[in-house]
């Protein structure tokens, strides 16, 4: 019997020099720091309804971000974003509401990092889930792997739904925002503006993570499994292993995004674990252009505003034109809003 | 304006009504007439120093955030409470506002969800500016919008939500609930329950918070008055199918105790009696089991179920009242504007309409002016003293200050021929629980 070792790290560099020859035109770099800056100035100019709004965009961009690494770059059809992103929540939660209070690490830094223990406990909740979803889910694949993710997010919600001495139950919890601190030097409340570029800086920092992870010898690799898992495992990839990473990587995001909600609203609830949530993630990854990171950025932005601006039209019948449009762009417009723009994003 | 762009059904014939609101649709005839009085108002506003402008009709109204379920899960329950708040603020408006000022609506639609919910607390607050916040149907969408209304130091009175924790554990200076919650329920209803019905009990309850403190409240109070427990069931909230939770409540016991609601009850009622369940058992529950908008769907399998509540549609002493009758009259007329089958009004109608009620007495009280005065118009509520009339047809009430939790009698009926039967009244004294609540420091 024989074993096919691994490429040598020599083709794996090709594999990266060949990603990195066309590099980020200076235009790419432009409007990314356009696109930023406008962001960054948007809670100066926008009534406050509509600050919070551009922020929750920005968490549920991140969200459907993370969703990009499966669906887009590796071609796994996930619908258990929705535990990934409620754990992140929970977490962040359990942290704001039992971690100890200005006791011992008051001692050592002079306050008690509530933000970074909140977004640590978040990380870990979600990578804990991330772990056992992608140990089980990513022996499966196309429909089956989606069906898995699905099953999983939902016993998490039944957990979370009927353990209502530790979850809350159905009323949730809610918990006070924590000020913003770097231990030892500062410790200030978080203002409608400061949470605003917390936000923006988090995703933006998530953003150009992921954009170097996805332009890394291991995205070559996960696209790779994208185009041709056969053949990707044929030259001796171990495909299950970068699925796992994978699934980690992208619910370590997800809950990331959730963190950065638990932050905003102060309040977790059973809801963000139903699979409704998967199943907007995956609508606003399909309508931005999956593939391309920023994509389901805009797809969420397109979407939540579609159905801001239809509610008020259309009232409780907005859903109509909102699955219309969707339906319309999925026909004619099957790349997403960005798709597009995929290999210049990519570059 | 902004009620007006935020939902749909007052394009419905039961909102078409023009007396129904403040501002509605407008016709030719409102059309001339506000034409008219706009060129009075703009002449006011240009020509007339701003104290005197209240003289010439130009009050600014008292803006009122409402929050319901308008559409999902809890849309049914959502629009008939919604009637509660409408009927409240037309009377205030046809009887000259508050303090002179009218009420104006401003109503969000939260989809039975709590992240919307929390938005359009948000939307109320920020954008629209509004004095205060009425309504509220599920609890876990109260508990998610709480800290809105207390971040921007806003009265929030709460208009059905019953989760126990919003007066005790997470509750705020900034939140009122006028009405009972299940440990004045259990405490109200317990000793009729032990000593009328039976001694061993069984509970069946939907498994979520507001089902899990109110079954906890009963099983202390069934004990605490001579009962036995024989066990408890939960039964996951929107379960379609029942029949596999019912099947194992078995052994032996007196009673069958329900905590349900809306169209979870009627499940449970219809899919229990077709079991037989109900047959070889006493029957009996918290009062949304049998609300008057069930009794048609649940027809004899309803009947001789016995529960508590605190409004029921009858008109029998002691609720044979002037007040109460003008009440579910008018209730009724709005209620078949929306369903045309003209269900009776049911508690959510009842404490929609006396959470108004206790606002308008609140801001004339405390000369409440805008959100800048909360904190006077909290002070007015607290440990206020209402009386049975106009205004709280219901009864008599306390609007305690240590928890802002009211205390209020309850009603022990029966369902006999397809409709409510009182059967005993319980004071209010005789529902007080000790307060459990301790406001976070502001």
């Amino acid at each position: 019997m024989s074993t096919v070792a691994p490429p040598p790290m020599t083709s794996m560099r090709a594999l990266d020099s060949r990603a990195t020859a066309e590099r980020p035109s200076r235009a790419y770099w432009a409007g990314f720091v356009v696109v930023v800056a406008a962001l960054a100035v948007a809670p100066l100019v926008l009534p406050p309804f509509w600050q919070r709004f551009v922020t929750e965009i920005l968490i549920w961009g991140l969200l459907a971000m993370s969703a990009d690494i499966l669906i887009g770059y590796t071609g796994m059809v996930s619908f258990g974003h929705s535990a990934f992103f409620g754990l992140g929540l929970y977490g962040a939660a359990a942290a704001l509401l039992w971690a100890p209070g200005p006791g011992w690490l008051a001692s050592v830094w002079g306050v008690t990092p509530k933000l970074w223990a909140a977004m640590a406990a978040g990380l870990v909740a979600a990578a804990l889930v991330a772990v056992f979803v992608a140990f089980f889910s990513t022996r499966l694949r196309d429909i089956y792997f989606a069906i898995s993710t699905l099953v999983f997010s939902q016993i998490f919600y039944v957990i979370i739904f009927t353990w209502t001495d530790v979850t809350g139950g159905e009323n949730g919890l809610t918990f006070r925002q924590p000020p913003f601190e770097i231990p030892g030097l500062l410790a200030v409340r978080f203002s409608g503006d400061g949470i605003h570029w917390f936000v923006l800086a988090v995703v933006v920092t998530s953003y150009l993570l992921l954009r170097r992870v996805t332009q890394s010898p291991f995205g070559m690799v996960l696209q790779s499994i994208r185009e041709n898992e056969p053949r990707t495992r044929a030259i001796g990839y171990h495909v299950e292993r970068y699925k796992i990473v994978a699934v980690m990587l992208s619910g370590l995001f997800a809950g990331l995004a959730g963190v950065l909600y638990a932050l905003q609203n102060k309040f977790a609830a059973p809801d963000f674990v139903l699979f409704l949530i998967s199943g907007e993630t995956v609508i606003f990854t399909v309508m931005g252009g999956m593939g391309t990171l920023v994509g389901p950025v805009a797809g969420a932005a397109f979407f939540l505003l579609m159905k801001e601006v239809f509610s008020r039209i259309f009232y409780e019948y907005y859903l109509i034109p909102v699955g219309l449009i969707f339906t319309l762009m999925v026909i004619f417009v099957p790349q997403g809003l960005l798709g597009f723009a995929r290999r210049a994003l990519n570059r | 304006m902004a009620n007006r762009l935020t939902e749909r059904w007052h394009d419905e014939p039961w909102a078409r009504n023009e007396e129904f609101w403040y501002s509605g649709k407008t016709t030719r005839r409102r059309f001339i007439g506000l034409t008219a009085a706009a060129a009075g108002a703009l002449g006011a506003t240009t020509f007339v120093p701003a104290p005197w402008r209240e003289a010439f009709g130009q009050a600014k109204p008292f803006k009122i955030g409402v929050l319901q379920p308008l559409t999902g899960a809890a849309a049914a329950g959502g629009k008939t409470a919604l009637v509660g708040t409408q009927l409240a603020a037309n009377r205030i408006n046809k009887s000259g506002g508050i303090n002179g000022r009218p009420v104006e609506l401003v109503i969000a639609d939260y989809e039975s969800k709590p992240d919307v919910g929390r938005r359009k607390a948000e939307k109320l607050v920020v954008e629209d500016k509004v004095d205060v916040g009425e309504g509220g149907y599920l609890s876990n969408v109260c508990l998610a919008c709480m800290p809105v209304f207390e971040e921007h130091r806003t009265v929030y009175m709460i208009g059905v939500c019953l989760d126990t924790t919003i007066t005790t554990s997470k509750c705020s200076r900034y939140i009122f609930r006028p009405f009972d919650y299940a440990p004045s329920q259990a405490v109200a209803f317990a000793p009729h329950m032990v000593n009328k019905i039976g001694k061993k009990w069984h509970i069946v309850f939907l498994d979520y918070a507001w089902g899990q403190t109110t079954r906890d409240a009963f099983v202390e109070q069934i004990k605490k008055n001579g009962g036995e427990i024989a066990g408890t069931t939960g039964i996951p909230l929107g379960t379609a199918d029942m029949t596999a939770f019912i099947s194992k409540i078995t052994g032996t016991f007196d009673a069958l105790y329900a905590i349900m609601f809306g169209a979870n009850a009627v499940t449970f009622t219809n899919q229990a009696y077709d079991l037989g369940l109900l047959r070889k058992v006493k029957y009996a529950g918290d009062g949304a089991v049998a609300e008057s908008t069930h009794l048609t769907a649940l027809g004899q399998k309803v009947e001789g179920f016995t529960g508590v509540n605190r409004y029921i549609p009858v008109m029998t002493k002691p609720l044979d009242t002037p007040h109460h009758r003008k009440f579910f009259e008018e209730a009724k007329v709005l209620l078949k504007q929306m369903d045309p089958t003209g269900p009776d009004p049911d508690r959510y109608v009842q404490s929609n309409f006396e959470a108004m009620n206790f606002l308008k007495l609140g801001i004339q009280k405390s000369g409440f002016k805008g959100r800048e005065d909360s904190m006077k118009l909290i002070q007015a509520l607290e440990g206020m003293e209402v009386k049975e009339g106009d205004d709280f047809p219901q009864g008599d009430k306390l609007l305690r200050k240590e928890d802002h939790q009211a205390f209020l009698r309850q009603f022990i009926f029966d369902i006999h021929n397809g409709k409510h039967r009182l059967l005993d009244v319980v004071p209010r004294e005789k529902t007080v629980v000790p307060p459990a609540c301790t406001f976070p420091k502001a």
